[in-house]
């Protein structure tokens, strides 16, 4: 029997999971919505996952979770290998494309940029208190113009004469474009606009002071969004790669990961059937009151963190 | 009588300075000092209750541990002056209080010409008019030579520490030197300490690589150097084994340097010609200085709405791309979460493990 590695990517709008082969061929992958939920969202992408993966011919032996709740899911799926979003992404993308310099990586929530010399991330960036011209932005303005965020792409390549729209802060931008909405102008140059000011607000803050150089690779849930792809492309003045598994990059760097790192622990899929629960315990040792927070397999606490001094230790 | 005059003095927290304010108000100035009670997320609920939105960080922090102060009995408030908005943030915090309808004296450092030697008598006899000057400076030099071992066994703990190989027996001994240190009487407790800690540490086995990862920590006076601030940033990286340096202390920017950043300032003019404040020409000649010591890599700590430090910003960039080396800037609110930090540091480490592997 072959043995396969899962990686999932549980981020704040969607949850990735693929299974990849030691050739890092995938052998399953999904793509659903975290909605708020991540442990229902893991238990239903490990269900979905399951019914595309040939059991006879593989077994999982090693499990790489990342994303912004890779602490809590890691606990739930057992898993060998927790890395930070940045890593794996890293990781993924220069597993693909040896010759990357440069990733963008726009997310619901957070956006980065990675700079690669010879194959290893020599620099990053990360938006710091303000998640402006992140996929949550773009959802919310597709919102109010009636439309699917899927469509926003199509919408944008139509357009011939953008409008413009403020690009230094997701409220700005949003009071600019209701203006704009009631100004009267197209729906297809607004959604350009918008488009190119999630480029431009990008480039202005995480990318400020980085130099970017050709080949880049641009990833995260807002790559699949050919107006903003467009509006890269033509601000950058270079090709922007778009891989057509760019979104599951994240979960495909976990796996990587996890196969690189010593640790094998087999992976069934029985967890779909268990109960699983949080609960929050604030400790009362002292006046900063640390938020404990307590993972439960059916009744057995399987992880606990957030607290910050031994007083707490007795708190669960 | 005299008992019932003595003044109950407080100075807001500040790192683990507290122990040598109040060394220096209870043997110097012989009045009693009010330890503000440790920051915790209540310290800072209370000064982000009270303070205008767009201040920074620090004076919600300085603002919250003042009103734990008052609440702990202080009856005297000292606040410093400063070459950022700082100065004015005594004013600010003294209002705040009052309206408040607190009760207390309020010493500004802000209202006195800290240029004039005359000026630090008038201080002086403020606290307590029937202070004994021998006694006062000698024992005022014992709290600065407090202030200065504190800021040598800081630095060497986060150096060592990520590298302890006798199960926490570092941590354990700077945590007695740091208990030493507040509960000091006397020169002889406070050379005791310092000699103890220091035996600790040397006997300490480490467990240290030929070229361990080396990181930089440079930044706003107030946010790079309190860990509760910084979310105990070096503590973090120390502990994913890296040696992390700081030059910045108030020994490097007082004693030793107040009023000689002349000589820093002609090192980094290629870089920068003025100063762009209260601390800027330090940290961008440190970072450079890291950058040129091969360190593998610069972290940059401001609270938000910092504009001094998003001053330095730039230059730093500038130093990334001629030395490539990396750095990590990171902006704090009065957040309580560390998880953002923590991706961001673990991302950095795993970056600057791998590229010294490569480079």
């Amino acid at each position: 029997m072959e043995h396969a590695y899962l990686g999932v990517d549980v981020g704040s709008i969607s949850t990735k999971g693929v299974i990849i082969d030691k050739q890092n061929h995938l052998l399953a992958s999904q793509y659903i919505w975290t909605q708020g939920n991540p442990i229902g969202a893991v238990k239903e992408l490990v269900g979905l996952l399951e019914g595309q993966f040939d059991k006879g011919a593989h077994q999982i032996v090693a499990t790489g979770v990342t994303g912004s709740a890779r602490k809590l899911v890691g606990a739930i799926l057992g898993a060998t290998m927790v890395k930070n979003e940045i890593t794996a992404h890293a990781v993924g993308t220069t597993t693909f494309y040896p010759d990357v310099r440069t990733i963008l990586e726009i997310g619901g929530q957070d956006s980065k940029i990675i700079l690669v010399e010879n194959g290893v991330a020599v620099d990053y960036a990360m938006n710091t208190l303000c998640a402006a011209g992140t996929g949550a932005f773009l959802s919310s303005q597709a919102k109010r113009l009636g439309i699917e965020v899927e469509e926003i792409g199509d919408y944008a390549l139509r357009s011939t004469h953008p409008t413009q729209i403020a690009a230094r802060c997701t409220v700005f931008a949003e009071s600019d474009l209701v203006h704009k909405i009631q100004m009267g102008h197209p729906r297809e140059d607004i959604i350009a606009g918008v488009c190119n000011a999630v480029a431009a607000n990008y480039l202005n803050n995480v990318g400020k002071g980085k130099k970017i150089v050709s080949p880049v690779v641009f990833q995260g849930g807002v790559s699949k969004n050919k107006g903003v792809v467009a509006a890269f492309e033509r601000t950058l003045g270079c090709e922007v790669i778009v891989d057509p598994n760019g979104h599951l990059m994240g979960a495909i760097g976990a796996a990587i990961l996890a196969r690189r790192g010593g640790a094998r622990q087999a992976f069934d899929f029985d967890l779909v059937d268990m109960d699983f629960r949080t609960r929050e315990a604030s400790c009362g040792g002292c006046s900063n009151h640390c938020e404990i927070i307590c993972v439960y397999r059916g009744d057995q606490l399987i992880d606990s963190w957030g607290n910050r001094c031994e007083r707490g230790a007795g708190a669960h | 009588m005299a008992e019932a005059k003595t003044r109950s003095i407080s100075f807001p927290r500040y790192a683990e300075y507290n122990c040598a304010f109040r060394y220096i108000v209870e043997q110097a100035l012989d009045c009693r000092y009010v330890m503000p009670p440790a920051l915790t997320r209540r310290t800072m609920e209370l000064g982000t209750r009270y303070s205008p939105d767009f201040v920074c960080t620090p004076f919600k922090t300085i603002l919250g541990s003042m009103i734990e102060s008052l609440e702990a009995g202080a009856d005297t408030l000292l606040m410093t002056h400063g070459l950022c908005r700082l100065g004015y943030y005594g004013e600010l915090a003294e209002q705040i209080l009052r309206d408040l309808g607190y009760q207390f004296d309020f010493i500004n450092l802000s209202d006195y010409d800290m240029d004039k030697k005359k000026e630090y008598i008038r201080i002086v006899r403020r606290f307590n008019p029937r202070v004994n000057p021998a006694r006062f400076l000698a024992e005022f030099m014992v709290g600065l030579k407090m202030v200065e071992y504190l800021d040598e066994l800081t630095a060497q703990y986060y150096q060592n520490c990520g590298f302890d190989a006798m199960d926490g027996a570092y941590r354990r001994a700077w945590q007695d030197f740091l208990t030493a240190m507040y509960t000091a009487h006397s020169r002889a407790d406070v050379e005791n300490g310092y000699r103890t800690a220091r035996r600790a540490f040397q006997s300490t086995r480490l467990d240290k690589p030929k070229r361990p990862l080396r990181v930089g920590i440079v930044g706003e006076f107030y946010t790079a150097m309190d860990a509760f601030s910084n979310l105990e940033v070096e503590q973090k990286l120390a502990d994913m084994r890296v040696e992390v340096h700081r030059w910045m202390n108030v020994t490097n920017q007082f004693l030793r340097y107040g009023s000689g950043q002349k000589n820093l300032r002609v090192k980094i003019r290629d870089l920068c010609r003025y100063d762009m404040g209260p601390t800027s020409t330090a940290n961008i000649w440190y970072a450079r200085e890291c950058a040129e010591r091969g360190f593998d890599g610069i972290v940059h700590v401001k609270s938000a709405a910092c504009t001094p430090e998003i001053d330095v910003m730039p230059v730093l960039q500038n130093i990334s791309a001629d030395y490539k080396i990396p750095v990590l800037y990171l902006t704090y609110d009065a957040q309580t979460s560390d998880v953002g930090l923590m991706t961001r540091l673990e991302a950095f480490y795993d970056m600057i493990h791998m590229r010294k592997k490569v480079f």
